[in-house]
Parts: structure tokens; sequence; C-alpha cells
């Protein structure tokens, strides 16, 4: 498994990177559409840009998040049999929020 | 074999905090505070998606002074996480890493993540409530 923390270390950081502008990005929008009722929030994540930010912004956010907090399980379960289950647990809970926030939000997009 | 009970260091009992030590523990919270606020913002998304009910449920939960004091946690955890971790970023290309920048970065982190949420929290409470 050499070269596993290396990489884990690199996505990390690409990860970080590319959050920053989908950071903004955000808080701008959220922002924007604050106390907007439902119709017009799928009037706005129905346009192509905003839903494919909206896409990107899960993607990577999941992807950063399942990496961090495996670092802290890894820092703070000391029991190995626990430490496993709590890692799994971790890839399955992020992967599930990714999936169903990307279904949604190909929802919105595409008005299924 | 079970692991021998050994204390574990840092001491964190007999350690004083120092700027440095309190921002680190301060990122990683506030990365599993965004971490939460992830989950609430998938929530809101599918509601968003395929429920009149589930989408104002989390709108009259943003509306609540519970709601926005979850609201304000968040926003100043992703501001400072954002400015924290570009302080990382600069750290591990070999930019900062003096104790007088890590200082010196460390208060200008604390005082922009402050600053940006004052504006930004106090800026979309007024926008809602004069829409």
């Amino acid at each position: 498994m050499s070269g596993a923390a290396v990489r884990h270390w690199r996505a990390q950081r690409i990860s970080a990177l590319g959050l920053i502008p989908l950071m903004l990005w955000l808080v701008e929008s959220l922002l924007a559409h604050l106390g907007e009722d439902r119709v017009q929030i799928q009037a706005w994540l129905g346009q192509p840009i905003p839903a494919a930010l909206a896409a990107a912004l899960i993607g990577v956010t999941f992807f950063h998040l399942a990496l961090g907090v495996r670092v802290v399980l890894e820092d703070y379960v000391h029991t190995p049999g626990r430490l496993a289950a709590a890692l799994i647990a971790n890839r399955v809970a992020c992967w599930t929020l990714a999936l169903v926030a990307l279904a949604a939000v190909a929802t919105l997009a595409f008005g299924f | 074999m079970t692991p021998a009970e050994r204390p574990l260091s840092p001491h964190l009992q007999i350690y004083r905090p120092q700027l440095t030590s309190v921002l680190s523990i301060t990122h990683r919270g506030t990365g599993l505070a965004l971490g939460v606020g992830a989950i609430f913002f998938v929530w809101w998304l599918s509601g968003a998606a395929w429920s009149d009910a589930c989408f104002n449920a989390a709108q009259a939960f943003w509306g609540s002074w519970l709601g926005k004091l979850f609201l304000l946690g968040w926003t100043f955890s992703l501001f400072y996480h954002l400015l924290n971790g570009v302080r990382h970023l600069l750290w591990d290309v070999g930019i900062g890493f003096d104790l007088r920048s890590t200082y010196r970065t460390g208060w200008t982190v604390v005082v922009c993540s402050v600053l940006l949420t004052v504006f930004a929290f106090g800026g979309g409470l007024y926008a809602w409530g004069s829409p």
C-alpha cells in the first residue's frame, strides 16, 4: 500500500483548490436566492450552468469531506476493528449523500 | 493482542493552548461542522427536487432562531476553513512557515473570517428581512 498516503495528501490539496471558487460561488448563490420558494429554486437550478456548478460542488465537497473525516477517524479511533468499521461507514455515508444530491440536481436540471 | 494503555501525546491536559494549536483544532472542528452542514444542504436540495413537504420543512428550519444559529455557525466555519485552508496550501509550497509569519497569517485568518461572517450573515439577514 505504499503511496496511498501520498495519494490521500495530494487528493486533499487538489480538492481543496477546487473548492475555493466553488464555495465562493455557493455563498454568492445562497445570498442571491435567499428566501425563494421551491418554484424559484427549481427555475434557478434548471439552468445548465448553475446545475453544472452545483454538481461539481457536490462531487468535490463529498470527496474532500470523506478524506478529511478519514484522517479524524484515524487519529481518534484506536481499536482496529472499530476503525475499520468507521472508515467503511464514512465512505458509505459520503457516497450516499453525494449520489442523492447529484440525483436531486439531475432532477432539477432535466426535469424528470 | 490488545494495545497497551499508554498516554497519547501531545498531553492536552497539561499543554498551554497557543494560537497555532487552537487554530489547528478549529480547522478540524469547522471541517466537521461543514460536513454536518452538507447533510442539511442535501436535505434542502432533495426537497427542491422531489418534495414540497421536505422543502418547506427545510425553509422553515432556516427561518427559526435555531436554524439561523446553525447558519451563522456554518457561515463562520466556511470562511474560516476556506481562509485557513489557503494558509495550509501556502505552507505546503513553503510560504509563511516561520513562526512570525505563522502568527501573522493566523491572526489575519481569524480577523478576516469574522469580518466576512459579519458581512455575509448580516447582509443575508438584511436581504431576507426586506426582499
